[in-house]
């Protein structure tokens, strides 16, 4: 970039020296008399497009609509600026076409939870002193600072004060010209006593009267949106020193219609027409760009200028969750990233594709965008064409915009979910085609957790309230980053957003990424009465005269150099805990003690296309699955206390926090159970300590047995049997059926195992469908071999005979525990027929009937989950079907090994596998012959 | 249930010999099938071919074409050598037919095949030998210095005998000693070495083509916005063919028969034996359908290459009329007495144009307007022509000598005694080139401007880098979309033109 500026210059410089030469060729070289004729025009000039051929400018004009007419600036009293040198009052200015009472009445940007305003405690965030959802009496952590509500004896913020500190992200409007009783707050008279009309000293901490009249208000600032090129900064001086009337005014310092002198802002004749209009290309007025959004809500960046570390300074959605919306690529930004050159995706495949924010977060009467919810349109309409006229939209324009259902989400809870979500536009089915179980990853992945794999900014981790710096800012930790931005040291890696189970608008509760913030601060007073303590009082007890007040100082600097750094600053123990409270009780706090909560964000911006989606089973189908991460909230917990979810997020909290020796704590998201269970995830769980308990306890048996064998041999000598014959015992398809099941079912433990503990993504996703067809193969094998077996009676063979089976079973579980070892003969005679003893019939009878069919159809309705998730579900869901699965093949594996022990106990060691292989096995012969 | 009824050990042992030998076969058939049960179902669901197959195709190389190793010269070609058709006439006799194909060859007759254009009753021959540029102008007249890069020797005027093979220059192409230059009319440079050239011909590399193509119109990157002496070791963000993949020329170009294909329309109207990234990438090569949906209307160069000149400044300008000055001191990027002034452009952002592989073209007494700008060779093509797409270009602009009677361009005669880099005198020098070109001259002349288009095709850079949609689809995007026939960004406008019918 620099580079290319500078070739710029240089090609610039270039034309300057060539135009010195044409003067020069003018004055020195006397060809014109040599038949030369000028052309018209000249040509010794470069063509401007050979300027523009290095650095072309845009074609297209970037300020406003062409639509927008030449129109008066007009101030409070309806006169003219220019007259009256007095502030530009935006509503009676922008009034003079639009319907600014509707636009003001019907925006949620204006109102910020006025209109919403209860009682503390009134709201589900589970805070007591929250007075609404919306910012203007809904607390916030990280902002810190509280409204107070009318009757509190200590104040924080009056409405004035909260219009100068948290206001500079309010556009005006609302609160900034409405009182809590709907009374004009410019009409509101001047009291000490009234938490409306009055300011906190922070020197005295007492309140003082302010003065609506002189500050005036602030309306609702329509050029913060709709300039292309606001002045933000001056704006926020003004309202910061209480100048609310001039806040619209100071918003045009970019443009030539005012400048600002030491006698505050003046109107520049020059720049209107005689009529004392402005000239729309003067006040180029659009709709507003997604710049014009990030000024309050995140990172924006468009243009090829690299994004820097400055540029994440002040966005709340930045903060909050790392979310950036560009379309530069990582890799041109300047950014430190880890494998920087790696990261040629943008920001945002959606700012890459050139939606801005407005693109999905349209005013919901703007007929070019509105789209009628799927729930109420009929099937049969594709698109309805009835829609607000253009003319009336602009007249009418409706100032609340559509919005999802984020978990952070609860400003205009009336208005979730009127934006298009991503199944608005796309068809996943279609891009999709190569997921295996498409339905089912839908069905429990909303797309942003695979489209969104990483949030790639610093994110807030931990806000620490309990302690403050010297200069009053509280202890901060960010994720995804390994120190300060302002170091060149520091390294960008991003983080995976924790994964929490979201029930969304259509009912169906699907994994969903988020950013956990953690917060640890003191609050006071009796459960009902408990508030926040103020900033102005943390102060009182950290601090004496602006530095660390001797007492803390004592209990926090653990290792004597009279400095805290940030590691002392941490309340790890009683005594610190103690000292603090003590000096908090001091200043007439009753009962101050620690308080966390977790505030859920949703991620839901810095989508990435196909290519850099998640899509390596491995990520999510492992032992290390990413949707069974743990989220760090704080690299220490102040005063061990353990915090709680906010009370209004939507999503699932049902996991666990974890504080670790260090004393840093983390969320355990759960993702196992009941309707969601990941494969491959789960390994390691009890149900393969029970299924190897189970096979370990199988092999340790036959192993004893085997021993015991051969101990017997050595002392007993050689099986003494009877007589032996050659018996044809299998027919051909006896033992095919045989193999074939063998073969099957030690293919499906093989893949089965695959699954359960993912090698390499691409055998995970082989391994499934082989696993697949192999369990299709058995079930056909099996059902063939039982119709056989019916239709031939061979199952027969199979019934345990009633008649003294006990008895049988007794002699032949004797004679394994002792007369094999002893080398007497077998108990019973296998003959054609009757070839399963007593043991062998209840061991089939229980595996044909129990485990097979049960591996069956767990086996089935796992594989259904997506065809017919409410049968799955509704019987026990993949939380309870794969663990029994995966149990009822820890018993399999468990019977293969003692089914081939038991092969060798006939007269040779092989003689039965011999015989399952020729058919022909060499059986003892009873004394009493049994004829078949 | 069974179906034998043999019984008992005698029986048995009667019948062993078949039974084994039955129940081997019965094992190895039973095995067979099932293992064909097992594994027949899976592969067929899977589809395990398929995988293997777009494997191959990740490869760089898979579209190129591989060559045996070039046989050692060295003990072949002993010389002694007089003169660089010595080595010719050493070189044909072992390889007969390549003297009569280089005869064919457009790197050799400097003339391609007649092509009607629009508005032309006859059809008409281009190639260097005849065709006007803006920048050294022509070579008529001009031969002893524009010949050096002829793969010849001794073309100094329009007597030179096109039909004679032992004129050709083969070293130019194969030689790898490095130390083999040219000089005027193309014969061999002072102090070449031509046995080490003649012992160690190879495939031409990068090098061989470099030695004119990266130095067309008197320079290096003067010419082509897109070759330049850094491909000779570019890096991958110069040229990712080359630089990260080591390709050298020939492995697009492919030559058959020395008739090397590739064309660029300041000198050949259409394009007969094209190179093209689909020879080897598909026309559909993204992930992206959007992307893939472009391809239709949009050159692969025009996103993949987002800046020419990339590390070489490449001359955009030059003003002839600036020439002949005394006291300005030269400066090959700024100003040369001989030339006039230039402006040269580092990491530019080509021009766009609808491109359909042809070109107009000015020809020698075509008339001016000289107070517009004459296209020398407009690239053909428009938003309702099927076969055009938007192609990125060089635009190199110029103030050239014209006859302000006649109106038009003259060539005017630069090189030796009687030319202009001697005599600095126009009138005399633009009377000779007219003369040389058969044409009249009026004895007044002016300057004009020209302009002269040259596709962008290398300095392809790596995807990564490739533009992005906001790159064209934004306020300050690089296209202009009514000039190139749209209502406006067709991301906006559904693709709706201003004529023709929607696509």
């Amino acid at each position: 970039m620099k580079r290319r500026t500078v070739l710029l210059l240089g090609v610039l410089a270039l034309f300057v020296s060539t135009l010195g030469f044409a003067g020069i060729g003018a004055a020195s070289t006397g060809h014109e008399g040599d038949g030369q004729v000028v052309p018209p025009g000249g040509g010794v000039v470069p063509p401007q497009e050979t300027q523009d051929l290095v650095n072309p400018p845009a074609p297209h004009d970037a300020a406003g609509s062409v639509m927008h007419p030449n129109y008066a600036l007009l101030d409070h009293d309806a006169q003219n600026v220019l007259t009256t040198g007095k502030p530009i009052s935006t509503l009676n200015t922008c009034g003079q076409c639009h319907d600014v009472d509707f636009i003001v009445e019907h925006n949620y940007h204006a109102s910020l939870g006025l209109d919403d305003l209860g009682t503390a405690g009134s709201t589900e965030s589970g805070r007591a002193w929250d007075t609404s959802n919306g910012p203007f009496g809904r607390w916030n952590p990280i902002t810190y600072r509280y409204l107070t509500p009318p009757g509190d004896h200590l104040v924080d913020l009056t409405t004035p004060e909260w219009i100068m500190t948290l206001g500079t992200r309010h556009p005006g409007s609302g609160p900034a010209t409405t009182a809590r009783d709907g009374s004009d707050l410019e009409t509101r008279s001047s009291d000490q006593a009234d938490p409306e009309a009055s300011v906190l000293d922070p020197v005295t901490g007492e309140t003082i009267a302010w003065d609506w009249e002189t500050s005036g208000v602030e309306e609702l600032n329509c050029f913060l949106c709709h300039l292309p090129n606001p002045a933000g900064d001056a704006r926020t001086a003004e309202i910061g020193s209480g100048n609310f009337a001039w806040a619209g005014t100071a918003t045009l310092a970019h443009t030539s219609l005012v400048t600002q002198s030491t006698d505050g802002w003046e109107w520049n004749p020059g720049a209107f027409n005689s009529l004392g209009q402005v000239a729309g290309d003067r006040l180029p007025i659009r709709k507003p760009t997604s710049e014009a959004c990030s000024q309050c809500h995140g990172t924006v960046h468009t243009g090829e200028e690299p994004l820097t570390a400055a540029d994440l300074d002040e966005g709340w959605s930045t903060l909050t969750t790392g979310q950036i919306y560009s379309d530069q690529r990582l890799s041109d930004s300047g950014l430190n990233f880890r494998d920087k050159e790696d990261l040629s995706r943008a920001w945002d495949i959606h700012a890459e594709r050139g939606l801005d924010c407005v693109s999905c977060h349209s005013s919901i009467n703007n007929g070019a965008q509105v789209q009628e919810d799927n729930a109420t349109k009929p099937d049969h309409l594709v698109y309805d064409p009835r829609r607000s006229d253009l003319g009336d939209y602009l007249n009418k324009p409706l100032h609340e915009f559509a919005k999802g259902d984020t978990a952070q989400g609860t400003v205009a809870p009336q208005y979730d979910n009127t934006m298009r979500t991503c199944t608005g536009c796309h068809d996943p089915a279609e891009s999709h085609q190569w997921l295996p179980y498409q339905d089912r990853h839908m069905q429990v992945l909303a797309c942003e957790t695979c489209h969104i794999p990483s949030s790639m900014a610093p994110a807030a981790e931990q806000y620490d309230w309990t302690v403050i710096h010297e200069d009053g800012t509280p202890v901060v930790t960010m994720r995804g980053v390994n120190g300060p931005l302002d170091q060149s040291s520091t390294v960008i890696s991003g983080f995976e957003p924790a994964i929490l189970l979201r029930e969304e608008a259509d009912g169906t509760k699907r994994l969903s990424p988020y950013n956990l913030v953690g917060s640890w601060y003191w609050t006071h007073g009796t459960d009902a009465d408990e508030r926040p303590v103020r900033t102005i009082d943390l102060e009182a007890a950290y601090l004496d005269g602006g530095t660390y007040a001797p007492e803390i100082v004592t209990v926090f600097d653990t290792d004597g150099d009279g400095h805290l750094s940030d590691a002392e600053l941490a309340i790890d123990s009683n005594e610190k805990e103690a000292a603090v409270a003590a000096r908090l009780a001091s200043l007439g706090l009753s009962d101050p003690r620690i308080v966390g909560e977790v505030q859920p964000y949703s991620v839901t911006h810095g989508v990435v296309g196909g290519e850099w989606a998640v899509k390596d089973c491995q990520e999510c189908h492992s032992k290390d699955s990413r949707l069974a991460q743990a989220i760090q909230l704080g690299n220490h917990t102040p005063g061990g206390v353990v915090p709680t979810f906010i009370g209004d997020g939507n999503t699932e909290s049902t996991g666990f926090m974890d504080v670790q020796d260090d004393g840093s704590i983390s969320y355990h998201p759960e993702t196992t159970s009941g309707e969601i269970s990941i494969l491959g995830s789960t390994a390691g769980g009890w149900v393969d300590w029970v299924g190897l308990a189970a096979f370990l306890g199988v092999l340790a048996g036959i192993m004893l047995h085997a021993a015991l064998r051969f101990w017997g041999r050595r002392k007993y000598g050689p099986p003494h049997h009877a007589e032996t014959r050659e018996a044809y015992l299998y027919s051909r398809y006896e033992r095919f059926w045989h193999w074939m099941q063998a073969a099957v079912i030690i293919a499906l433990v093989f893949t089965g195992t695959v699954i359960h503990w993912p090698g390499t993504a691409t055998a995970f996703t082989w391994m499934i469908f082989a696993h697949n067809i192999l369990a299709l193969l058995l079930v056909i094998n099996a059902v063939v071999a039982l119709v056989d077996a019916l239709a031939t009676g061979f199952i027969k063979e199979f019934i345990p005979s009633p008649q003294g089976f006990f008895s049988k079973a007794i002699q032949q579980t004797t004679f394994y525990v002792k007369g094999i070892f002893m080398g007497e003969p077998h108990p019973f005679e296998k003959v054609e027929g009757e070839k399963l003893n007593p043991l062998q019939q209840a061991t089939y009878f229980g595996i044909l009937n129990v485990l097979l069919p049960a591996q069956i159809i767990t086996g089935i309705l796992i594989w259904g989950a997506q065809r017919w998730p409410d049968l799955t579900s509704n019987l026990g869901g993949l939380g309870f079907l794969l663990p029994v699965h995966t149990l009822i093949a820890w018993f399999f594996a468990a019977f293969v090994i003692m089914h081939v022990y038991l092969t060798t106990t006939g007269p040779t060691p092989l003689a039965s596998i011999k015989g399952m292989i020729t058919g022909w096995e060499e059986v003892e012969v009873m004394d009493e012959e049994v004829v078949s | 249930m069974t179906s034998e009824d043999s019984t008992g050990p005698d029986a048995a042992a009667n019948t062993e010999e078949t039974t084994d030998g039955g129940n081997r076969r019965d094992w190895v058939i039973g095995l067979i099938a099932i293992i064909l049960l097992i594994v027949g179902p899976i592969v067929i669901y899977t589809g395990v071919s398929s995988s293997v197959q777009a494997a191959t195709t990740d490869d760089p190389w898979s579209g190129i074409a591989t060559r045996d190793p070039h046989t050692d010269h060295s003990k072949l070609m002993t010389g002694p050598y007089e003169t660089g058709s010595d080595v010719t006439k050493a070189c044909l006799e072992c390889h007969e037919d390549a003297g009569e194909d280089m005869l064919h060859s457009e790197h050799w007759l400097w003339e391609n095949p007649p092509v009607s254009l629009p508005g032309r009753a006859e059809p008409v021959s281009t190639g260097k030998k005849n065709t006007i540029n803006n920048f050294c102008t022509g070579i008529q007249g001009n031969e002893t210095k524009c010949t050096s890069c002829h793969a010849g020797y001794g073309w100094e005027d329009e007597t030179f005998d096109f039909e004679d093979e032992t004129k050709i220059d083969c070293l130019v192409c194969h030689d790898q000693s490095g130390q083999y230059v040219k000089g005027g009319s193309g014969y061999v440079a002072e102090g070449v070495d031509l046995v080490a050239a003649a012992g160690s011909v190879g495939t031409p590399t990068r090098d061989n083509c470099g030695t004119c193509h990266f130095n067309g119109g008197g320079g290096n990157a003067v010419k082509h916005g897109d070759l330049d002496s850094t491909m000779l070791h570019p890096n991958e963000t110069i040229d990712y063919h080359m630089g990260a993949l080591d390709f050298q020329c020939v492995d697009c170009h492919e030559t058959v028969d020395h008739q090397i294909p590739g064309t660029m329309t300041s000198v050949k109207l259409v394009d007969d034996l094209p190179v093209a990234c689909t020879d080897c990438h598909s026309i559909e090569p993204h992930e992206d359908e959007r992307l893939n949906s472009h391809t239709d209307r949009v050159a692969c160069e025009t996103c993949h290459i987002p800046q020419y000149a990339v590390d070489d400044p490449t001359k955009l300008w030059w003003d002839w009329s600036t020439a002949g000055q005394d006291g300005v001191s030269d400066d090959p990027h700024e100003y040369l007495k001989i030339k006039g002034s230039f402006v040269y452009g580092e990491n530019v952002i080509p021009e766009y144009y609808w491109f359909n592989g042809t070109a107009d073209r000015y020809l020698l007494g075509d008339p001016i307007d000289p107070d517009g700008v004459t296209h020398l060779n407009y690239p053909n093509g428009s938003i309702d022509d099927p076969n055009a797409v938007i192609y990125p270009f060089k635009v190199h602009r110029a103030n050239q000598p014209y006859d302000a009677v006649n109106n038009y361009f003259i060539q005017p005669h630069l090189a030796g005694e009687d030319g202009y880099w001697t005599t600095f005198d126009w009138p005399s020098a633009l009377a000779i080139g007219a003369e040389d070109t058969n044409m009249e001259y009026s004895g007044e002349y002016g300057f004009a401007r020209s302009d002269m288009y040259w596709a962008v095709n290398h300095q392809v850079a790596p995807a990564s880098d490739a533009l992005q949609c906001t790159a064209c689809h934004s306020d300050d995007g690089r296209l202009d979309w009514e000039a190139l026939g749209y209502i406006g960004d067709p991301m906006d406008t559904a693709g709706r033109r201003t004529s023709g019918s929607d696509g």
